[in-house]
């Protein structure tokens, strides 16, 4: 053993090396801001919802549409993740619903500390006002999101017909933490080859609860199957 | 991509532990790594490598990884299946493809050995 100042030998009995057994989970801190986020919903009065999916799967349109359908029945909010620009939100707005975004600056999945943030900027921006869902929507990506508890109620990944159907199985995370699989953008269903069975066989494989519902937010097929689904949730 | 930032943590706990406990170096440090925590292990390897080189109390430090499966439990005949992507589907006691995944899907900082 050498001391780290000058090299020279230290004799073993100077050493006192200890082991501590420590068992904390690195998660923990995100854990335990999703705990506090789930709090805070619930006495909010609202459900939350996450939704998980790579870039481009059309998350956006389908909040757009669904904004449009509940617009009178169903008080939604939206808290967008990005890594950047103000986009999303601006296409939330625009529909009417309150929204907020978090850019993330560079990082590949919102946690629950930035959520948090958005969640008290929404309150701050729309001091009276009740939401009955709170949409989070995740950056795109079907990797580090999947890791990531926010403090939601329901977990919804999204895969669209052009991605294709082989996504469960190569990113399973996804999949099994999850509670509701979308497959979105049916009605390019002609122009691709995508294997309904096998993109439902796989999500199965991997989580046997997992609600699966397919939809076209642009040409409205399976819309109403979705928009009841969300109904149920809110218990409205 | 997400590692680093989780490396990061673990190097404020381990500062955090050796102040505690008096320690003037940290020799290893014993993590479990979930299969499904969706955390690459060569990647948390690499920021651990980095980071431990920036301070004198870990720079030679060892990190020891153990990865921890998750227990596929079948809900027909509630047996306990080892998971495995290779066999995935059936339980080879009833042949049933359906599962409960429980476990597996955290990281743990599970000891630390300093002097």
């Amino acid at each position: 053993m050498m001391c780290d100042a000058c090299g020279c030998q230290v004799p073993d009995a100077e050493r006192d090396t200890r082991t501590v057994d420590v068992h904390e989970s690195l998660l923990a801190a995100n854990l335990e801001q999703a705990r506090e986020n789930r709090r805070h919903f619930e006495k909010m009065g609202a459900v939350a919802i996450n939704l998980i999916s790579g870039p481009g799967s059309g998350k956006t349109t389908l909040l757009e549409q669904t904004i449009r359908h509940l617009r009178k029945k169903i008080k939604i909010a939206v808290i967008e993740g990005d890594i950047e620009t103000e986009r999303d939100a601006a296409r939330i707005k625009a529909q009417g619903a309150p929204a907020v975004q978090i850019t993330t600056g560079g990082a590949c999945h919102l946690d629950a500390r930035l959520v948090h943030k958005g969640l008290h900027q929404l309150q701050h921006e729309n001091e009276t006002a009740k939401f009955d869902i709170i949409f989070i929507e995740n950056v795109g990506n079907l990797v580090c999101p999947a890791t990531f508890d926010l403090g939601e109620h329901e977990r919804i990944v999204l895969i669209s017909v052009p991605e294709g159907s082989d996504k469960p199985a190569k990113y399973p995370k996804a999949f099994t933490s999850s509670q509701c699989f979308l497959i979105t953008k049916t009605d390019l269903l002609p122009y691709f080859d995508f294997s309904m069975d096998e993109a439902k066989e796989e999500a199965l494989k991997l989580n046997q609860g997992l609600k699966i519902m397919e939809l076209s937010a642009t040409a409205g097929d399976g819309f109403d199957a979705w928009l009841s689904y969300l109904q149920h949730l809110t218990k409205k | 991509m997400h590692e680093f930032s989780l490396a990061q943590g673990l190097f404020s706990q381990l500062l955090q532990l050796a102040e505690t406990h008096r320690a003037q170096k940290i020799i290893t440090v014993r993590v479990e790594i979930g299969k499904l925590s969706g955390i690459v292990v060569d990647s948390f390897s690499f920021g651990f490598e980095i980071l431990a080189m920036e301070n004198k109390l870990t720079k030679n430090a060892i990190l020891e990884i153990t990865e921890i499966e998750p227990v596929k439990t079948c809900i027909d005949c509630g047996g306990i299946v080892p998971f495995n992507e290779q066999l995935s589907g059936r339980c080879p006691e009833c042949g049933s493809m359906k599962f409960t995944l429980t476990g597996g899907d955290d990281l743990i900082l599970t000891q630390v050995e300093m002097e």
